[in-house]
Order: structure tokens, then sequence, then C-alpha cells
């Protein structure tokens, strides 16, 4: 059965169907009274209007099933909306939930990250503190409160304290003594002697070695072993950079040797 | 390897010294503009030591630096343009005046921290007298 008519279809035809019959009678009925009685189109019509009245009464009966399980029908989508909303509210909670839970998770993790880091490079307290206190004794990273445009002090050695240094006396003695490298490193051993301390440490405020400096606690001999084939060529030319150097780029010589 | 064989304590104490002073001259931007116009920077000899010089960044040698702001500019000569831009006057002014302002700024912080600290003790100083004045 492909076309399905809807009980409201049926009923209405049937209503059609016993109206037209109707009228059929009523007209034979009339009909009659003029001419000659036609009996077996009448019973036959009387069958017919008879055999559609029953159809209405199935028809009617159907309809009634129908409306009672259309309320069922409605009670249980009203039943399946409420559930709907129920699951919709629970999703929205876990979703929140889960949110939170992996936000917590993901801090969780960074602390874990940096604890890691910290434990993997250790740096005693103390040291950190000293060497705080050496960068920024000297206004090296940190301007000093009173410092204007005009005022000589930089975040960087200047001229004057590379001169001053170890390197710039270094350069010294060599272009007066004219001197070379290897028996510079036995001359200044006359004045290191004395007591450990580095003579331009009573420079006062151009001073970059501290006495502790000079022990050299626990370095690696590997740095100290590398830079042995490449000393023998490099050196002479810090000399000579100590003596030309001036913060202009003019290339006149500095005053070291007048 | 070495031509001189192995450095005495003393000579290695020298080399620490002379090192220290060398690595922390980088932080001058006219010395560096002064070394690159005396071409030291196209001696591969020259490159190769910054390169080596890189070992002052490990805090057991870290930690005897003044001027920290040269392994900035020790990272900065390991590349082959920076040692070219270097040469150019201009080029080492601005980097001389960013570092200056750079170094005022921590210091400018702190004023300003200062003043705030100021100005709020001297509002709690200013609340207080009033209620007795209403009286």
């Amino acid at each position: 059965m492909t076309s399905h008519k809807s009980t409201r279809e049926v009923l209405l035809t049937c209503i059609d169907d016993i109206e037209i019959i109707a009228k059929e009678l009523l007209d034979n009925l009339i009909a009659q009274k003029q001419q000659k009685p036609v009996s077996a189109e009448h019973s036959q019509l009387v069958e017919l209007v008879l055999q559609k009245d029953t159809e209405l009464k199935a028809t009617l009966k159907l309809a009634e099933e129908q409306g009672a399980l259309q309320q069922k029908v409605v009670a249980l989508e009203t039943e399946v909306e409420r559930h709907d909303i129920e699951i919709r509210n629970l999703q929205k909670q876990l979703k929140e939930a889960e949110q939170l839970l992996a936000t917590a998770i993901f801090q969780a993790k960074q602390k874990l990250q940096a604890i890691d880091k910290a434990n993997s490079r250790p740096v005693n307290s103390e040291e950190l503190i000293k060497f705080a206190h050496r960068i920024s004794a000297s206004n090296a990273v940190c301007a000093p409160l009173n410092w204007q445009q005009g005022d000589l002090r930089r975040p960087y050695p200047t001229d004057i304290e590379m001169r001053l240094g170890f390197l710039g006396r270094l350069g010294e003695m060599n272009v007066n003594g004219h001197m070379s490298f290897p028996e510079l490193l036995h001359r200044p051993n006359h004045s290191m002697q004395q007591g450990s301390s580095v003579p331009n440490s009573q420079a006062g405020t151009y001073s970059w070695l501290s006495q502790n400096d000079l022990q050299m606690p626990g370095l690696s001999v590997s740095h100290l072993g590398v830079g042995g084939g490449m000393d023998h060529k490099t050196p002479k030319k810090e000399n000579e950079d100590v003596d030309v150097m001036s913060t202009d780029s003019s290339s006149s010589s500095s005053s070291d040797s007048q | 390897m070495s031509t001189r064989g192995v450095e005495t304590d003393e000579q290695q104490r020298i080399r620490f010294q002379v090192e220290l002073e060398f690595v922390q001259c980088f932080a001058n931007p006219n010395y560096l503009h002064f070394l690159a116009q005396r071409g030291y920077f196209k001696d591969p000899a020259f490159v190769n030591y910054i390169k080596y010089l890189q070992y002052w960044k490990e805090p057991a040698y870290a930690k005897y630096l003044k001027y920290p702001m040269c392994l900035h500019f020790l990272d900065l000569l390991q590349y082959e343009h920076f040692r070219k831009e270097i040469v150019n006057g201009q080029c080492a002014r601005f980097i001389d005046d960013q570092q200056i302002l750079h170094w005022q700024h921590y210091t400018r912080k702190r004023v300003k921290l200062l003043q705030s600290q100021a100005e709020k003790h001297m509002m709690t100083l200013q609340n207080e007298p009033t209620p007795q004045k209403s009286v």
C-alpha cells in the first residue's frame, strides 16, 4: 500500500460518500413518487449506505485509538525534552570542569618544569649575591642616581679604564721594552708576588679584579689548554690595540708613550 | 698540539686576567668600532678567538665579570653581519646611545617607584589629622 491516506481524509471521504449516496437515495425516493419504483437500485443504494456507515464507524474507532496514541506520544516527547535539557546541563558542567582541570594541569606542569630547571643548575645563593653586588655597586648595569648628560661614567669600561687595566699596562711594557710576549709572562711575576694582590686594584674605582679573583677556584683546565695555540698571535694584537686606541675613530696614537 | 707546550700556573693566571679584561672591553661599542676599522674582524684567527672567548658565558667564569653587557656583544660578534656593520660609525653611536638609555632604565624605574611610595606616604599623613579637624 503505497498511498496511506490519513485517518482524517478517510473519514471525510466516507462522509462525502455517504452524502452522495443519501442524495441518490432521496432522488430515487422523490423519483419513485413520479415514476415507477426501481427497487433493485434502491436496495443497492441502501446497502451501500449501510456499508458506508459501518466504514465510518470503524474509521471513527480508529481515530479514537489514534488520538489516545497521540497523547502518549506527546507525553513521551515532553519526557524526552526534559531528559535532553538535563543532558545538556550536564554537558555544560563537564565542559567547565574539563577547562578548569586543563588549566590546573597546565599550571602544575609549568611549575614542575620550573622546578626541574632550577634543580638542574643550582646556584649558590651567596655567589649570586656576590655577583649581584659586583655588577651593581660599580654602576655597571644601573646608572648612578645623579648621572647627567656630559657625565663621563659609562656602562662599559672606558678607554681610560682600559689603559689603567692589566691589559693596558702589558701593552705599555711591550712598547717601551720591546719585549716578546713570553718574556712578559715572566716579568709581571715580580709584581704579582706581592701577596697575590693585583697592582691595579690599588687604582680604586678602576679595579676590575678583586683579590679573590686570582685564586681561580675550580676552573676547568680544558679551557686553559685550548687557547694555548691561539695566544701566540692574538696577544700581540691586544697590545697594539691598547696602544693606539681612543674612543673616537681617529687614528691618532694615544698619549701613553708621551 | 700547542707549539709552546704546557702553560705554567703563572701564565694561566695572567692569561685569565688578560682574557677577563679583553672580553669586558667588548661592552664598549666604541672599542668594537675601533677594532672593526682596523680590520681585526676580518682576520680568521681573531674570529676564532672571539668564538673561543664564549667560555665566559658559563656560570663558573661569568661570575667574575663586572660588565655583563659584554656577553651580549660577544654573542653579536659571532655573526659576520654584525662584524661588518660595526665598521659604520653611525652604528657604533646608535648602539652607544641605546646602551646608555638602557643603563638609565632601571634607575628611572626605581626613582618612579620611590616617588610613588613617597606620594602614598604623604596622602596617609594628610588623611590622619582631618578627623580631629572636623570636631
